[in-house]
């Protein structure tokens, strides 16, 4: 697939520093940069990720600015600060 | 910081997908004032997605005939004296009041008409292995390609059940990805009965030799009756194992064999997204063959409530084509109603015509009892709360099998999904009884999750 000509934002995901492209939702840029995983469990424990990408599932929860937000449907901004989920 | 704004429309639309396109670019045609609200970043809706920056996507020369009406239909509403209002979130309704978020100020809309037309999302079925990250819904996989030209993965099983898997195997394919399995757990059978809906209907047909073409043309096979039995990898997705299910979707263990894959998406249909319609109060009916509960409408597209509208798949899933037939009968009902002029027949007609030749279509795909045989005693049903399959029956043995009951026994549906992912087999599985439906799910505030600086910010009605 052809790559768009879309530009660079540096963002930061549990400390490790993450490319996006602008427009890219966190859960897409974490994705594209082998990142899958994005919370713990409720109860388990268990590693979760990305599941819906449209918003309705909750899966995706990760704490931006001490926010809890769907990455699925949060757009990466440059210098942006986002932790792994946890609970719901 | 949270504001309260408030803004006036004779027409407030939620969702911009082809149905909220299509009623609102004609409504604004006339010379309404038209709102419309979606969550998204960008007007198409599901079908007609777009990428960031309103380019179609680089995998737009291997779609679908259909999809190509997606550019003419934004182009029209991009034309028209239309408020699209993106990343607005609605969270609460009455009739003529939209109660909405967007970055993070809260909204009042007033409009003499509601309509809505929200979309479905994917019916989930819980098999082991499907928390494990990078199984996802096979919606969730053309959302990536087609929405954001992200490619999902190198080796990838597409399964589930109905007309939406072609679109994510050639979504795939189309971005390079090789799908080692494409599995439709109907049997062949079941789908010849499909052919009244997709040979009696041109633009279907033109799309079925499409998508044949092209799935023969990247050398996947589509394999019927088989599905997904369980996913395994240490920490994300490896491995999958897949087998043959009989008629009613019972897995065939004895045909169960391992593939190698480092993405899953799966996907039995789609779920309309009622909850607005509900919290409004309008009528809803179980069609197993539409996706479950459906909002009532009437040949104009009113439902029981008035002033509330509604087109597209809350009505039952249909696809686009129904959709635009069926916003096309919301713009004509309005103008009726606020303006005096008479409706066309022709469009009503056509949206009858649509919505039969979909009927046909899905029911060799509505939902198979025996898939809710995939999930063991340990596998997780209620993602959000992780609860198993076990709590559930025991909660259901103990607290009785209503929804409801099942909930505060268990957990299961408490979470923010507020149910939309194990609700439509939590029953099934958690009392065994595959084949009744549902209970109508009930609405929780907010519909859609906002802050609740939102909520109390919110401008009184
Ligand atoms: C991932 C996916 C892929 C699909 N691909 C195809 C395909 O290739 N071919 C095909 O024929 N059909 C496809 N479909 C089926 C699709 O549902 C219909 O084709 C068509 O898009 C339905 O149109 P609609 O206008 O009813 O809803 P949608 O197109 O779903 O549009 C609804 C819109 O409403 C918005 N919305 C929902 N709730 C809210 C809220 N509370 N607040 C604000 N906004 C809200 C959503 O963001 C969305 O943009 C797909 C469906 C899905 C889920
Ligand atoms: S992945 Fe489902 S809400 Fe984000």
């Amino acid at each position: 697939m052809t790559a768009d000509a879309r530009g660079a934002v540096t963002f930061r995901f549990g400390g490790r520093e993450v490319r996006g492209r602008e427009g890219d939702t966190i859960a897409m840029a974490l994705w594209a940069a082998g990142e899958p995983v994005l919370r713990r469990s409720s109860s388990l424990g268990a590693p979760r990720g990305l599941f819906c990408n449209m918003g309705v599932c909750y899966e995706c929860l990760v704490a931006v600015d001490g926010r809890t937000v769907r990455a699925c449907t949060t757009v990466v901004r440059e210098g942006m600060q986002v932790e792994p989920g946890g609970r719901p | 910081m949270t504001d309260a704004r408030v803004l006036d429309a004779d027409v407030g639309v939620v969702g911009a997908g082809p149905a909220g396109m299509v009623a609102s670019a004609r409504l604004a045609a006339a010379g309404l004032s038209v709102v419309v609200l979606d969550e998204g970043q960008r007007a198409g809706g599901q079908i007609f997605r777009q990428l960031p920056g309103g380019a179609p996507h680089p995998a737009r020369g291997a779609e679908p005939p259909s999809h190509a009406r997606g550019d003419t239909l934004l182009a029209a509403f991009a034309d028209r004296d239309v408020t699209l209002r993106r990343g607005a979130t609605v969270w609460d309704a009455r009739p003529g009041r939209l109660w909405f978020e967007q970055d993070g100020a809260s909204w009042l809309l007033r409009c003499r008409r509601i309509v809505l037309a929200p979309g479905a999302y994917d019916r989930c079925v819980p098999f082991p292995g499907w928390t494990l990250p990078g199984v996802v819904t096979a919606g969730a996989l053309q959302v990536m390609v087609r929405g954001f030209g992200v490619v999902p993965g190198q080796r990838a099983l597409v399964a589930g059940s109905g007309p939406l898997l072609l679109p994510t195997v050639t979504a795939l394919t189309g971005a390079g990805v090789e799908v080692v399995a494409a599995l439709e757990a109907s049997s062949r059978w079941r789908a010849l009965r499909a052919l009244g809906g997709v040979l009696g209907n041109g633009g279907r047909r033109r799309e079925a030799a499409w998508y044949a073409r092209r799935l023969l043309g990247a050398g996947v096979r589509l394999r019927w009756g088989w599905t997904v039995f369980a996913c395994e990898g240490d920490g994300r997705v490896q491995r999958a194992v897949i087998g043959k299910v009989d008629r009613d979707g019972r897995p065939r263990r004895d045909t169960a064999r391992t593939i190698e894959v480092d993405v899953v998406g799966a996907g039995f249909g789609l779920v309309p997204s009622i909850e607005l319609g509900l919290r409004l109060g309008c009528a809803a009916r179980f069609v197993a063959a539409r996706g479950g509960h459906c909002l009532v409408v009437d040949g104009a597209q009113r439902t029981s409530v008035p002033e509330v509208l509604a087109a597209g798949e809350i009505c039952g899933v249909g696809g686009a084509e129904v959709a635009m037939a069926e916003g096309d009968v919301v713009a004509g009902t309005i103008l009726h109603e606020l303006r005096g002029i008479a409706p066309p027949a022709a469009a009503g007609r056509r949206a009858a015509a649509e919505r039969r030749a979909a009927d046909r279509l899905l029911a060799a795909f509505a939902p198979l009892p025996g898939l809710h045989e995939l999930a063991t005693p340990a596998t997780i049903v209620c993602r959000c709360e992780d609860v198993t399959l076990q709590q559930a029956r025991d909660a259901a043995a103990l607290h009785g099998t209503s929804a409801r009951a099942i909930k505060l026994g268990c957990r299961a549906g408490m979470g923010p999904c507020q149910a939309r992912i194990c609700g439509p087999s939590l029953q099934a599985l958690a009392a065994g009884r595959p084949d009744q439906p549902m209970d109508l799910p009930v609405v929780q505030l907010p519909v859609r999750p906002v802050t609740t600086a939102t909520i109390l910010a919110a401008p009184a009605g």
